[in-house]
Parts: C-alpha cells; sequence; structure tokens
C-alpha cells in the first residue's frame, strides 16, 4: 500500500529550481533512503514531506489524503533534525515529553502517562536512566537517539530523518546505523532518510532515490542500483567506477583508433563513456585491451588495488588484482569483463 | 593551533599589557575615581592626613582621621542628594529607565525574532533601521520629537488643542530615550539567534507546538542570558543620556530634569560638590551593572555566555 505519494512537486529559490518535477511513491512500512550530492535538493523534498517547506507545484499525499496545504504540525510527522535541535535547557525526559506536554489539555495525556510513556521510549532507544541529564551531558550517538525518541513520542505517521549520522564519528555512525535499521524492522513505521553516502544509503534502505540536480536519476534497491545503473551518473555516483571516453560509430565501440570488445546496445553513434568498477576488469596478457601505466599498489583486504593512468585519455583507472600484481610504473592491458555504456 | 604560535616576545608583550593598562588608568580608572573624590571632599583631606599619619608608622591615628574624613564628608553629600531637585531628577531617571527598557525589552525581541526566524521583504531595511538610533547623533534624535511632537510640529497643534504635552514634558523624555536605547536588545539578539538558527524552532513545531509555546519553551529560554545582557546595557544607556533627552526636556528644574541632566546644571552654576555627588550616584548605577554583567558572563560561560 503507497504511504506517502509525491505528484510533480517543483520549487524554486529564485530562478534557481532546487526541485524539478519529482514523482516518487513510498510503500507504508517502507525504509526509503533519498541519496544525493550537497546541493541536488534532497534535503528540500524532505522538508517539503515534512511541512517545513513548501512546493511551488505538485501534490504530497499521506496514504491517499492530500496535504500539501497542511502545515508540519498537522501532519503527523516525526523529523528528525542533523544536529539533533535538542532543547538545550531541558532534562532529556522534558525533551522527549515535549510533543505532549505542548498539547491542548483535552488531547494531553495525564502526567504519570506521559512520564510512563517517556520511560518507554527511553527504553526503546536504550537510554533508561539517563532522563535527568541534559543534552550538553550526552555523547553525539546518544543525542541523536533522544532526538528519534522525541520524534517518535507524537505517533508520527511517517518518520523522516535529515543525515541521521551526518555529525557522528565513523565508528559510533556504523554502529547507530545498524541499530537503527534493527529499530525500524521492530517498529515497522514508513521511514525517510536523506544522505549523501551512498553506503549508508545501501546497508540501510529498502529502496534508494538517487537525487542530481533536483531530479530522480533513480528509484531502486540497494542490489538493482549497484548493479544496474539507469545512469551514468548513478554509475559515477554509487560505487567506485572507471570512466573511459568512447565513440561508437556503425556498431562498434572505439577508444581512440582501437576497437573494443563492447557492445553499443541501445547507445546512439557519438561520443559515450564506458564505465567498468574495479573489481570487473581484469589485466590482459595479450596486446589488446586498455593501455594503462600504473603509478601506485596498495594491499586492500586480500586484494591488491592497482592506481594508473589510462593512456590516451589521461583518465585515472583503479583495479582491483587478486595474486600477483603488476609493479609501479608498468605498461599493461586492461579487459573489463563486465561493462556499461552510456552516451 | 597552539597558543605559543602568535604569542610575541616577552619584552613585546610586557609592553602592549602596560600599555593597555596605562590608558585604562589615566582615561578610566582615575576619572572614575576623582568624581567619588569630588564627591567627598572632606575624605580627601581625611586621606591626605592619614596617609601622614600612615607615614609616621601610626596606623590606628590613621584610621581613625580617614573614618573621621569620611563622616565629615557624608553630610554634604547627602545634603545634596536630597535635595529636592536632585531627588526630582533620580525619580524621574529611574521612571524612564522603567518605561523605556521594558518597551525595548519587547521591540528588540520581537524585531530580533522576526529578522533571525523568518524571511520577508524589506529584511535588510529592517537591520538597517535598527542602527540608526546608534549611527545618527543623539541631538538629532531629540529634534525628531521637537519636529513631530512640538508646537510647530506636524502634530503639534492638534496634540495643544488636546492639552496633551509630549515635548517638554516627561512623555518625551521617555520617548527620546526610547528611541536610543532601542538598538542594544537587538543587536545583541540578532548574532546570537543567528547562530542558533532555526533547527530548535522548527522541532518544537514539528512536535506540535503553536506559536507561542514554542517562543516561550524554545525561543526565550534559549536566548535568555543574552537577553538579560542586552537590557543590563540599555538600562545603563537609558539612564545615561543626555543629548537626546536634553533637546526634549526644557530643563525644568525638579519636573524635567533627568540625572545627567541635573549634573550638568549643577556644574554650570559652579555647585561643584553637589554635581560630583550626583554623577557619582550616576557612576556608581553604571558600575553595578558592569559587576552583575561581569558575574552573568563568568557564572553562566558554559552556557554560551551571556555575551557571545
Amino acid at each position: 500500500m503507497t504511504a506517502i505519494s509525491v505528484q510533480g512537486i517543483r520549487r524554486n529559490f529564485g530562478r534557481f529550481a532546487a526541485l524539478d518535477g519529482i514523482d516518487l511513491d513510498i510503500r507504508s512500512g517502507e525504509f526509503m533512503a533519498l541519496l544525493g550530492p550537497s546541493g541536488s535538493g534532497k534535503t528540500t523534498l524532505l522538508r517539503i514531506l515534512a511541512g517545513l517547506d513548501f512546493a511551488d507545484a505538485g501534490r504530497v499525499l499521506f496514504d491517499g489524503e492530500d496535504v500539501s496545504a497542511l502545515p508540519i504540525a498537522q501532519r503527523k510527522v516525526g523529523f528528525v533534525f542533523q544536529h539533533y535541535a535538542l532543547f538545550r535547557h531541558m532534562t532529556v525526559a522534558d525533551n522527549v515529553a515535549f510533543g505532549l506536554t505542548v498539547r491542548k489539555r483535552r488531547d494531553r495525556p495525564s502526567k504519570a502517562d506521559i512520564k510512563a510513556r517517556v520511560q518507554e521510549l527511553l527504553q526503546l532507544v536504550q537510554l533508561n536512566g539517563l532522563g535527568d541529564r541534559y543534552p550538553a551531558q550526552l555523547s553525539g550517538g546518544q543525542r541523536q537517539r533522544v532526538a528519534l525518541a522525541r520524534a517518535l513520542a507524537v505517533e508520527p505517521r511517517i518518520l523522516l530523518l535529515d543525515e541521521p549520522f551526518g555529525a557522528l564519528d565513523a565508528k559510533v555512525r556504523k554502529d547507530l546505523r545498524r541499530w537503527l535499521r534493527e529499530l525500524h524492522d521492530r517498529i515497522g513505521l514508513t521511514s525517510i532518510f536523506v544522505t549523501h553516502d551512498q553506503e549508508e544509503a545501501i546497508e540501510l534502505a529498502d529502496r534508494v532515490v538517487v537525487v542530481n540536480q533536483g531530479w530522480i536519476e533513480q528509484v531502486a534497491t540497494p542490489d538493482r542500483l549497484y548493479a544496474e545503473p539507469a545512469s551514468a551518473f548513478v554509475y559515477d555516483f554509487v560505487g567506485e567506477s572507471n570512466r573511459l571516453p568512447v565513440t561508437v560509430a556503425g556498431g562498434a565501440v572505439r577508444f581512440g583508433d582501437q576497437r573494443l570488445a563492447a557492445e553499443p546496445g541501445n547507445v546512439r553513434d557519438g561520443p559515450a563513456t564506458l564505465f567498468f568498477r574495479p573489481h570487473e576488469a581484469r589485466i590482459a596478457d595479450t596486446p589488446d585491451g586498455i593501455p594503462a601505466t600504473v603509478t601506485h599498489v596498495r594491499p586492500r583486504g586480500g586484494l591488491w588495488r592497482v592506481e594508473g593512468v589510462i593512456e590516451g585519455a589521461e583518465a585515472p583507472l583503479e583495479l582491483d588484482v587478486m595474486g600477483d600484481a603488476p609493479a609501479a610504473g608498468a605498461r599493461i592491458m586492461v579487459k573489463p569483463t563486465r561493462y556499461r555504456l552510456f552516451g | 593551533m597552539s597558543a605559543a604560535a602568535i604569542t610575541e616576545s616577552g619584552v613585546a608583550r610586557r609592553i602592549l599589557i602596560g600599555a593597555a593598562l596605562l590608558f585604562l588608568l589615566f582615561f578610566l580608572l582615575l576619572p572614575l575615581l576623582s568624581v567619588f573624590a569630588q564627591a567627598l571632599p572632606a575624605a580627601q583631606a581625611g586621606m591626605a592626613r592619614a596617609t601622614a599619619s600612615f607615614g609616621l608608622g601610626d596606623v590606628g591615628t590613621a584610621i581613625g582621621q580617614l573614618a573621621a574624613g569620611f563622616r565629615e564628608s557624608l553630610g554634604p553629600y547627602l545634603a545634596a542628594i536630597e535635595n529636592s531637585d536632585a531627588k526630582a531628577a533620580i525619580h524621574l531617571t529611574l521612571l524612564t529607565a522603567a518605561i523605556s527598557v521594558p518597551l525595548n525589552l519587547v521591540f528588540g525581541l520581537a524585531a530580533a525574532w522576526a529578522i533571525t526566524k523568518f524571511d520577508f521583504p524589506g529584511k535588510g531595511i529592517l537591520i538597517t533601521l535598527i542602527d540608526l538610533p546608534l549611527s545618527v547623533s543623539p541631538v538629532v534624535a531629540g529634534l525628531i520629537y521637537i519636529l513631530m511632537f512640538g508646537a510647530n510640529g506636524w502634530i503639534g497643534p492638534w496634540l495643544m488643542e488636546h492639552d496633551l504635552q509630549i515635548v517638554f514634558a516627561v512623555p518625551g523624555i521617555v520617548l527620546a530615550t526610547t528611541f536610543v536605547t532601542f538598538p542594544f536588545v537587538a543587536r545583541e539578539l540578532i548574532p546570537l539567534m543567528t547562530e542558533q538558527g532555526r533547527d530548535d524552532e522548527e522541532a518544537a513545531v514539528s512536535l506540535g507546538a503553536n506559536g507561542w509555546q514554542t517562543f516561550w519553551h524554545v525561543t526565550l529560554p534559549n536566548v535568555r542570558w543574552g537577553l538579560l545582557y542586552g537590557v543590563l546595557l540599555c538600562n545603563a544607556r537609558a539612564m545615561g543620556e543626555f543629548g537626546a533627552v536634553s533637546v526634549v526636556s526644557g530643563h525644568i528644574r525638579g519636573e524635567t530634569n533627568t540625572m545627567p541632566l541635573e549634573v550638568e546644571i549643577l556644574y554650570n552654576e559652579y555647585n561643584f560638590l553637589a554635581a560630583f555627588a550626583v554623577a557619582s550616584l550616576l557612576a556608581g548605577l553604571a558600575l553595578v551593572t558592569l559587576v552583575i554583567k561581569s558575574l552573568l558572563e563568568w557564572h553562566y560561560g558554559h552556557e554560551g555566555g551571556a555575551h557571545r
């Protein structure tokens, strides 16, 4: 069932189109990532979903109901800010209780009920016993979990997270990532988070929305995104890649004068770019292939990471090689085993 | 970066610190002390006699001389302050501050809130206008009110018809003081609130708080020390304002003279003792303000400070 439906959303900041026609359906209970470089419009989209910003055109539907004109307070969304936005003069418990204590008297739970709910939420985010502390006395990861508990206290129908791990150091980030995934699986709340880190999106999300320059480049599960990128941008942005400028003419793919063992597929004649992953190529012992000069060889896990320069294109090359690696300075021939061609 | 990298050599450091201390001594400390000393002339004499006694090694006599000097001085000093005109001036100054400071608290907070939390056309003009009282001469500020409310001003005749006195009366003094002290609260809050951003307010709204709840429970607590600091500065200026108030006051003794105006009149009458007595009170008020400010900064430094 569709929980959130975004239809033809446009948003301009002056003459700059931050969002240029976004259509997106999100299923109930899904954990969705909005992935893109900074300035791509992903945070603007999240804020429009929340009701913190409003689109110039288009509609947002929650469970089929048009909420485009509703302010955030009436949308029942939980929003977690990148820098937590905890109320620094309130204790952790008061922060979590805030959404309940500001309700009108007739909707407000009793003091005892609020206290019980806060306890329950602190337990959920594994912060029991820290209710009397102030935000300044907590670590970054703990603060983020307080922010999450506070957002969940109002029983939102969707949860929106803006760069939830952006301000944390690498180790905490990894732990919190796993923990958040488990929490989502437990409570099953439709959740959308914004990130610029493709690893984070791939590890956490059920589906990833790749946003670039106000456009959706692709919506796909993490494995599809990696295996079948829909555009040159997605191929480049998700995972590591080598790019080779080629020409397509008469059913042949050429790099300089050399014809490559690649099929043009539906790419039209003209200049094109051939992409391949560092582990999807081998060093050929025959003279045909892409010529390159090795500059560095470094150990990487059980493999060698070979870095070099492609001759004739002066483009960087990265290869993962098992077994014997060539020495720095050596001239090699590279043959991609899998590739994608974009016109 | 280590502090050592940007530290001057020992000699240069001593010269710089010495120059700063000398400057403070001659331009701030000595004039201030002389105000108090002038207000207590007999104490001065007592001090001289005490120093002499102390030089002879007679500590007991020295303390006695000093105390006697103060007792002798205190009489004329108190008399100068208890003079009915001086008392009226003190009363008027406190009244003016008591009206204009709360007004500027509200105006300043509202302006800072509007500027930092919302985007609207004309924001740049508003920011410039807030600085206007600081850039315009206080005399001009006073004249603006004469132009508006004076007998030949825009609405002066209408006011006269209805028997309403603005200039050369308390309302004019309050208006001029409010104008001159307007920027202090707003200018203190705008950088603080800009730095804090809108996230906290957005978080509060996302949790269902209405505008008033957001302001009362989130915005106000976040800026309370900056606000208090701005109010203290505003108060100090409100009590000390001379130029603008001088233009609109009319200098009616016992009625429209504030403390700074009273000091000037007393001084021009060669009544130095009384002038310095009232001046010392005014300086004392300023010192109390400074001490409270420093205490706040010291005490709440860890919370981001009263001033940042």
